[in-house]
Formats: structure tokens, C-alpha cells, sequence
């Protein structure tokens, strides 16, 4: 130990030199990463947290007199902040859920070896490529009160006319199915590659111990993917959390404030009446919530693999 | 217990045949293994026994009932698999009593069987792990345990050995032999390892190809081996191999025209055979085939030595020490029963299997 020390005490300069030469070789290999993330991704954060606590210049576009915490107490007053985030709650609430149950359950039926899985596979893609701006137009014209084709459809089983956009829970709910359209499909498909890796002798034990299919589901396939399921759904979650774009083009967060997300309102108050401070200091609750609850969630799952 | 009847048993995967007609019959309580290298048919044929592929021709009945369409679960049939196949979320318990809530067993029944069957395997304290706190020795002994509380008419194991450490394999092996002999079920035991199925089995079926190479107890295996193959795979270390052409009935000439005499003659008549000889049945002599000794390998009970002999490596097994070193010359003599001759063919390789061996 202390011959270790004594040599490392006596290194040449030669050495040393080259020492820091090695460090600055693997230093400015990070550089480009660092450059981009800081303008990308801190600058904008820190940009945002300088304004939440400064009066909005509105001529130099920036931070001006500092205010302390008094954007933070008037968003905290304002109604409508905490009820855009009951909205977006209630959306979360009944969105993940959902989409997770049925992306696993519509991968588990489509697991089975069949001609033509390959193609469906394929097609469970096109949601989540279609442009969020133009799937929110498509389901304007499908869930339209008047002519569009679900009213059409449910008119043959006795419902509706339905009017999709004008009810407000009615509207909740298309904003749900919209999401819902375009997400299940990304965790059906990780719900099939996590059925793949599934060990297989183990359903084959189940097999040979008499387990039936829902037996078969319930203590052996539903166990084994906790984990999977727990991280699909922190995924979906990080993902859900910043509901923007359906909304904008589906519903403007009508009827009334009905499907007003947090973020759709975050926007509304920056960019339409201008209060940038106090959306910013909205944005940084937003932030600081999310990130707390993505914890908890992390936590969670950590423990629910512990478990299983 | 039940006696296990394949009858030229055959398995396709689209249009490639794996298994070319199989056929067996596995008397009530016998335990036979299948062996053989992999990819030779022997863990499909188990499979099909159990139902987990379909058979593709042939019947397999178990009993006196043809199980071809019958459901794994009815077919009576327990089964350790090679990665134990545990329920990772189910404790030791519950993986043992799984099989018997699946058929609305009542719990107090249940729960003896699993405290019984615990207690036959030494995993009473266990019994409320979780697979994943549990070595891969007493892994396997939950398997077993799975297996056992069924009280199943057959035992099918596939290769339940072959991820345990040496020293932890040949304590199973005996493990399995002395629980086979208390409860005396029909065992069907597949592995690649030729020690195991000898050490193990009342027959052992050696597989090549998708067929049948031979059966017989081992120690048939052992001394009259059908074919080059059979005597190739069985023994450790390898039977050593000589082609030649037999010159005056007695006199096998090499490739490279050294001369050999054998002990005794081709009872066939053949001008051209491979001659098997097994390392243990040479005894270093005043005269006979000289060799020069290369390697010597002391383990103490015996003596590994491998020596030149014309040009070809041959491996002599010898009981005891030996005062031999590299590069002396020593004569081999071998003994006229133990000379096994065998239509000339080059020596399959069974270099992979003596590995995991």
C-alpha cells in the first residue's frame, strides 16, 4: 500500500503530463455531447426556472427585476391552474391504465404463432407514426356529431347521436381514445417482444402440471412480466404527462376547460396572454411534480421485481 | 408406475425428419436413459413422450393407452427440465403444490404431500424461498420435488444435470438413483453425458441421427459395443482407434505399413477394419506393440498415459502408479476378449461431448 503510494508520489512529469494528455483526450470526446445538452436542455430548463422567479422583460425577452416567489403564489392561486391539473389527472388516471391492460392483452391473444402475425405487427405501427396533429384531425372527422362514421355505427346498436366534442365528459373521453389509438399499439408491441423472451419451459411445466389458459395467464405469464409492465407503464407515463399536441388539435381543451391539460394551458398562458412569468413558474411545479412521481413510480417498480 | 411403448416413432419439422422411426419398449419402474450427442433426436423423442411436441408418425402409448392426442397434463407424466423450470414468483411450496391445486386437490392433502415430499428431499427449511434464494443444486431438487409430489405413472428428465457444477452433478446422480430405487417409478432420463446414463440407467439407449444406435445395459454397452459409433461414445477416457488392413488373419498393417499383431483374428473375415481398443485394457508389457510414452498423468488411483504408437495417439489407463517417463518406449499387450474390431470408418467425433462430459 504504502510502496503504491510512494510510487505514485515520484511519477515522472513525463508521466504527468501524459496523464493530463489522457484526460483531455477523453474530455473533449464529451464535449459535443455536453455543448448539446447544455444548449438543448439546460439552458432552456435553467431559462425557465430564471423566469419563473423574475418580472418577464418583455423588450429583452428574458429575466428582469427578481420577485421571489411571487409568480409562484399567484399560479398557486389561480383556480384554473389546479383545475387543468385535475384534468390532466383524470386523463392519466383513465389513459394508462387502459392502455397498458389492453396493450398487454392484445399482445398476449396475438402471440399465439399465426400466419400473418408479421402483417399485423407491421400495422399496429401506423398510429404512433401518424403526426399527432393529423391523427387529432382524422378523429375530429370520425367522432364528428353529425357526419362522422362512429355516430354512424353506434346508430345501429341504439346510441347516440353522441355529441363527442360538445359533452364534456364525452370529449374527455375522445381525447382518451384518440391517445389511446395511438399508444396501444407501442406497447402491444413491447408487450410481444417481452412474451418472446418469456423462458418457455416454464409455460411448458405449467403445461404438464395441468394449468389451464387462465391459469396459465394469471400465475405464470402476468408474474413473470411485472417488471415489463411496470416499466411500460413509467414509459407511457413520462410520455402521457406531456399530453399537448391531441388536445390542441382534437378538442382546444373545450367544451369549456374540459379537456384543458396542464400543458395546453401552460401554452395558452404564455403564448396567448402573454403572463410568461407565471407559466413559467407553472411549468417548473409541472417539472418538479413529474419528477417526483416518476421517483415514486421508479421506486415502485424497483420494489414490484424485488417481489416477483 | 406404467410401462412407456414407443412404436417407430417419428418427428418431421416441415420437411426434415428428425427422428426416423424410434421404437422402445420401457418395462413398469425401469429406468432408461436416452443418450446420445445433441441434436440427436433424444430430447424430441422425451418431448413427444410428454406431449410438448406432437408426434409426426408412430404411437407412443403410456400404459396400455395410446397418448399420441392426449394433453400433457393427462397424460400422467411429470418432467425436470434442464433450467428447472421453477415459477420464479411462487415460493417452494407453492411450485411443488402447483400441480396439485391445478386438480382441486383439497389443501390439507396438499400440504402433507408437499411436507412429504420436502422431507424425501431434504427442503423442509426451504419450503418458503422464492426460486432466486436458492442454489442451483437445491433448484433442481425443487424441480424434482415438483415432479414427485404428482406421484406420476413416468419420470421424464431432460439433461437436469448439465447446469450444476461437477462435483455437485455426481452428488444429484446418486441422489436420483437412490430416489428411483425408493419409489421405483418409470424413469425416462435424457443426457449427452455417457457417465451419467451408465452410472444411472437399467438401459441405456444410445441415439445417433434421429435412430437407434443401441440398447443395452450399460455395462453391454460397455463390452460389446455394435458400432464404431456406440463404441466411441461410451467409456471415458475413449476407446483408441486403429485402421488397417488385417494381413495373415492376425496382422494389422497401418497406413504407414507398421505392422501390428493382434491377439486374435476377424471372426468375419473382413481384409479391412477399424480395431477398438479401450485405454484400461492395455497392460504395459515385456513385448507387444511399442509406444512412445509422450504424457504421463498420475491421479493417484490410476495412471493416464498417452504415447505414440506408430504415428497415431493412443491413450493406456493403468491402476496404479508407473515409474514411466516421456519419452521411454513401452510395449502394449491387450488381451484377445478385449480387441473390439469394426468395418473400417473414420472415428466419429465425439470431441465436443467428452468436454461437458
Amino acid at each position: 500500500m504504502s510502496a503504491e503510494l510512494a510510487k505514485q508520489t515520484q511519477a515522472t512529469p513525463a508521466r504527468r503530463r501524459g496523464r493530463i494528455g489522457d484526460l483531455l483526450v477523453r474530455w473533449s470526446f464529451m464535449v459535443p455531447a455536453i455543448l448539446l445538452l447544455s444548449v438543448m436542455l439546460a439552458y432552456p430548463i435553467f431559462y425557465t426556472i430564471d423566469i419563473s422567479f423574475s418580472r418577464f422583460d418583455i423588450s429583452s425577452f428574458g429575466a428582469g427585476e427578481w420577485v421571489g416567489w411571487e409568480n409562484y403564489i399567484e399560479v398557486m392561486d389561480d383556480y384554473r391552474f389546479w383545475e387543468s391539473l385535475k384534468v390532466t389527472m383524470i386523463y392519466l388516471v383513465i389513459a394508462l391504465p387502459l392502455q397498458v391492460v389492453l396493450g398487454f392483452s392484445i399482445a398476449f391473444l396475438i402471440n399465439a404463432e399465426w400466419a400473418g402475425r408479421g402483417l399485423i405487427r407491421a400495422l399496429f405501427i401506423i398510429p404512433m407514426v401518424v403526426a399527432p396533429v393529423v391523427a387529432g384531425g382524422m378523429w375530429r372527422m370520425i367522432l364528428d356529431p353529425l357526419w362522422g362514421i362512429l355516430n354512424y355505427w353506434l346508430g345501429f346498436i341504439g346510441i347516440g347521436p353522441l355529441d363527442w366534442f360538445g359533452d364534456p365528459t364525452l370529449a374527455m373521453a375522445a381525447v382518451i381514445i384518440i391517445d389511446t389509438w395511438r399508444w396501444t399499439p407501442f406497447i402491444v408491441l413491447i408487450a410481444t417482444a417481452a412474451l418472446l423472451a418469456l423462458p418457455k419451459d416454464v409455460f411448458e411445466a405449467a403445461k404438464i402440471d395441468g394449468a389451464n389458459w387462465w391459469s396459465t395467464l394469471w400465475s405464470v405469464a402476468v408474474p413473470l412480466l411485472v417488471p415489463v409492465i411496470a416499466a411500460t407503464f413509467v414509459i407511457r407515463w413520462l410520455g402521457a404527462v406531456k399530453m399537448f399536441d391531441i388536445v390542441l388539435a382534437a378538442t382546444y381543451g373545450g367544451p369549456g376547460k374540459a379537456t384543458n391539460v396542464i400543458n395546453l394551458f401552460i401554452y395558452e398562458e404564455a403564448f396567448r396572454s402573454l403572463r410568461f412569468a407565471e407559466s413559467a413558474a407553472m411549468a417548473v411545479i409541472v417539472l418538479i411534480v413529474t419528477m417526483v412521481l416518476t421517483g415514486l413510480f421508479l421506486y415502485g417498480s424497483r420494489k414490484l421485481e424485488e417481489l416477483f | 408406475m406404467s410401462t412407456v411403448q414407443i412404436r417407430d416413432a417419428r418427428k418431421s419439422y416441415g420437411a426434415v425428419e428428425v427422428l426416423h422411426g424410434v421404437s422402445l419398449d420401457i418395462e413398469d419402474g425401469e429406468f432408461v436413459a436416452l443418450v446420445g450427442p445433441s441434436g440427436c433426436g433424444k430430447s424430441t423423442l422425451l418431448r413427444m413422450i410428454a406431449g410438448l411436441e406432437d408426434i409426426t408418425g408412430g404411437d407412443i402409448l403410456i400404459g396400455d393407452r395410446v397418448v399420441n392426442h392426449i394433453a400433457p397434463k393427462d397424460r400422467d407424466i411429470a418432467m425436470v427440465f434442464q433450467n428447472y423450470a421453477l415459477y420464479p414468483h411462487k415460493n417452494v411450496r407453492d411450485n411443488m403444490g402447483f400441480a396439485l391445486r391445478q386438480r382441486r386437490i383439497r389443501k390439507a392433502e396438499i400440504e402433507q404431500r408437499v411436507n412429504n415430499t420436502a422431507q424425501i428431499l431434504g427442503l423442509e427449511n426451504l419450503l418458503d424461498r422464492k426460486p432466486r434464494q436458492l442454489s442451483g443444486g437445491q433448484r433442481q431438487r425443487v424441480a424434482m420435488g415438483r415432479a414427485i409430489v404428482r406421484d406420476p405413472n413416468v419420470f421424464l428428465f431432460d439433461e437436469p444435470l448439465s447446469n450444476l457444477d461437477a462435483k455437485l452433478r455426481v452428488q444429484m446422480r446418486s441422489e436420483i438413483k437412490e430416489l428411483h430405487q425408493r419409489l421405483k417409478t418409470t424413469t425416462i432420463y435424457v443426457t449427452h453425458d455417457q457417465i451419467e446414463a451408465m452410472t444411472l440407467a437399467d438401459r441405456v439407449v444410445v441415439m445417433n441421427g434421429g435412430v437407434v444406435e443401441q440398447e443395452g445395459s450399460p455395462l453391454d454397452l460397455y463390452d460389446n459395443p455394435a458400432s464404431l459409433f456406440v463404441a466411441a461414445f461410451i467409456g471415458s477416457p475413449p476407446m483408441n482407434f486403429l485402421e488397417g488392413d488385417l494381413v495373415g488373419g492376425t496382422n494389422l498393417v497401418l497406413a504407414d505399413s507398421t505392422a501390428l499383431p493382434l491377439p486374435i483374428g476377424d471372426p468375419k473375415g473382413r481384409s479391412r477394419v477399424t480395431v477398438g481398443i479401450r485405454p484400461e485394457h492395455f497392460t504395459i508389457a515385456d513385448s507387444g506393440w511399442p509406444a512412445t510414452v509422450s504424457v504421463v498423468e498420475p491421479t493417484g488411483s490410476e495412471t493416464q498415459i498417452t504415447a505414440r504408437l506408430a504415428g497415431h495417439i493412443v491413450r493406456i489407463l493403468i491402476r496404479g502408479r508407473t515409474a514411466t517417463k516421456p519419452g521411454e518406449t513401452i510395449h502394449l499387450a491387450i488381451a484377445p476378449e478385449y480387441v473390439h474390431l469394426f468395418d473400417a470408418a473414420p472415428v466419429p467425433q465425439l470431441a465436443e461431448l467428452e468436454d461437458v462430459a
